[in-house]
């Protein structure tokens, strides 16, 4: 019997069928994917985040306090986390521009899920408000194509029984498992 | 990083809108700031509640409860953010395998024996003859790598730590002797020093540990207790050199603790209130110093060594990376 489709694995999990192992992809796995993928591996094995780390509370903060009165949370099947503006797009407020990439899947990752689990196609907004920049995210048969291979990605790296090894690379400085990283 | 505070006053200790209270018995009113909290210890008799129990707890804070003697009581840690069972899991299976429990052992083992040597070379530099007990000790450290069972590094372990002992009573001034370690109680000034600053190491190390989503009891080198935090035990020994007698030295070759700081009773010789003060107070500062670490690129607090330890060994148990127990490198 061939390994099953993580993808598919993702939507049995999603619509609560039964299937061979549950699977779930929160939207932070999905940026940690791009980002960093021990990252992602410490993060599926609950390791701890420092808290009190410069670019978490950064982010904490913006989320919280950024359009407040224009978006409302919603959590879906517990596993994703998104905000909606008042005219139906779905947005996702980072603070910087930096890591656009990861962003961007993130929030593609949630179209797709809306699409795909609840049904509903949506629109995205990627915004910097600390940078008054915005970007519009649609999601088209390329980046479904995109969500749909980051998720078997996913799948890989935390099916794996140990992590990638450490890199240095220059979001190291900012990240929140740096001290677990590098204290040797 | 956050410090701890000490409370060696009796009284009350309580939430008092957004901050901490404490309220001794002559009415005097004191207050914590939280928000830069580590840790508080309790060393005095103090009374508190629930409403503080869950004020602590959401800021993370810890409670140290210290009894009679010095004694280390309890802890009343904040509820964890996150468990992990995997880890726990992983915990369990590295002490159950022998091979990696022993490997583990050794580990701990070798980097005190490190810690331990590195104080004796201090001395010896300064007027000391060590030069057979560094022989001594670079000899037990050499008899690890042979050792097949815990016990056996147990054994190296206990004597390392007789050699080190052995220097204390030249090391220390005029009208302090060692003599060997007790405890239960502990029958002269240094062996009171030794054990309240080993307390004040191990708590700390308590909270380093729950930091992580390890659990405090499942250990290596010491046999997992049933009523103790025994792999706060490992750790704690590491550092103990460092942290606790260094201090001890410090305090006492230059007067600020004296015989006048202890009260001895019938079978017991403990500090006194004034005497804890002085020393908790060094310990503190002494867990504020800084080092350069090479890898993180960046100065550390001694404090914060407690907490890479956790991390360190935390991230072998999960990924399989060699763990390199500390070892003083400057």
């Amino acid at each position: 019997m061939s390994a099953p489709d993580p993808v598919e694995l993702l939507l049995q999990t999603a619509r609560d069928d039964a299937s061979p192992e549950e699977f779930r992809v929160t939207g932070v796995m999905m940026q940690y994917y791009v980002v960093c993928k021990r990252e992602l591996w410490f993060h599926s094995r609950h390791v701890e985040i420092d808290r009190g780390n410069a670019a978490v509370v950064r982010g904490t903060n913006v989320d919280e306090t950024a359009y407040a009165d224009k978006r409302k949370h919603v959590s879906i099947d517990g596993t994703i986390a998104i905000d909606v503006l008042d005219d139906g797009r779905v947005m996702e407020v980072k603070p910087s521009s930096a890591l656009v990439e990861p962003a961007k899947l993130q929030l593609l990752y949630y179209l797709w899920y809306l699409k795909h689990v609840v049904g509903v196609e949506k629109s995205g907004v990627l915004a910097h408000p600390t940078e008054r920049k915005r970007e519009d995210v649609e999601l088209g048969e390329e980046e479904s194509e995109r969500v749909e291979n980051a998720i078997r990605g996913v799948y890989d790296v935390v099916t794996s029984d140990s992590p990638p090894s450490a890199t240095e690379k220059p979001v190291c400085d900012s990240c929140a498992y740096h001290d677990f990283c590098w204290s040797c | 990083m956050d410090r701890n505070y000490h409370i060696f006053s009796d009284g009350c200790l309580e939430r008092h809108n957004d901050t901490v209270r404490l309220v001794t018995l002559d009415g005097e009113k004191k207050y914590l700031p939280i928000e830069k909290a580590e840790a508080v210890y309790l060393h005095g008799q103090i009374d508190y509640n629930t409403r503080l129990v869950s004020f602590l707890n959401k800021h993370g804070v810890a409670l140290h409860i210290f009894g009679w003697n010095d004694y280390y009581a309890g802890s009343v840690m904040p509820k964890r953010g996150q468990t992990s069972g995997r880890t726990l899991v992983e915990q369990v299976r590295a002490y159950d395998d022998p091979g990696h429990r022993v490997d583990l052992a050794r580990k701990f083992v070798a980097g005190s024996i490190h810690n331990m040597r590195s104080n004796v070379s201090y001395y010896n530099r300064r007027g000391h003859d060590f030069d057979s007990i560094l022989t001594t000790l670079a000899d037990t450290r050499d008899r690890l790598a042979e050792t097949t069972d815990v016990a056996e590094t147990m054994g190296v372990e206990a004597t390392a730590r007789r050699a080190y002992y052995s220097t204390f009573d030249a090391i220390l001034p005029d009208g302090f002797v060692f003599d060997g370690r007790r405890y239960n109680p502990p029958d002269n000034e240094t062996n009171s020093l030794i054990s309240f600053a080993n307390s004040l190491v191990y708590a700390n190390v308590v909270s380093a540990i729950r930091a992580t989503a390890l659990d405090p009891a499942v250990s290596y080198l010491h046999e997992p207790g049933e009523r103790r935090y025994s792999l706060a035990l490992d750790i704690a020994d590491l550092f103990k050199p460092l942290l606790a007698d260094r201090v001890i030295f410090r305090l006492l070759n230059r007067n600020q603790l004296t015989t006048d700081d202890f009260e001895t009773d019938l079978n017991s010789c403990l500090l006194t209130e004034s005497g804890r003060q002085t020393f908790s107070k060094a310990f503190e500062e002494s867990l504020e110093e800084t080092v350069e670490h090479p890898r993180l690129d960046r100065n550390v607090s001694y404090q914060y060594l407690l907490r890479i330890e956790a991390y360190k060994l935390k991230k072998h148990l999960l990924t399989g990376e060699a763990y390199i127990s500390f070892k003083r490198w400057w």
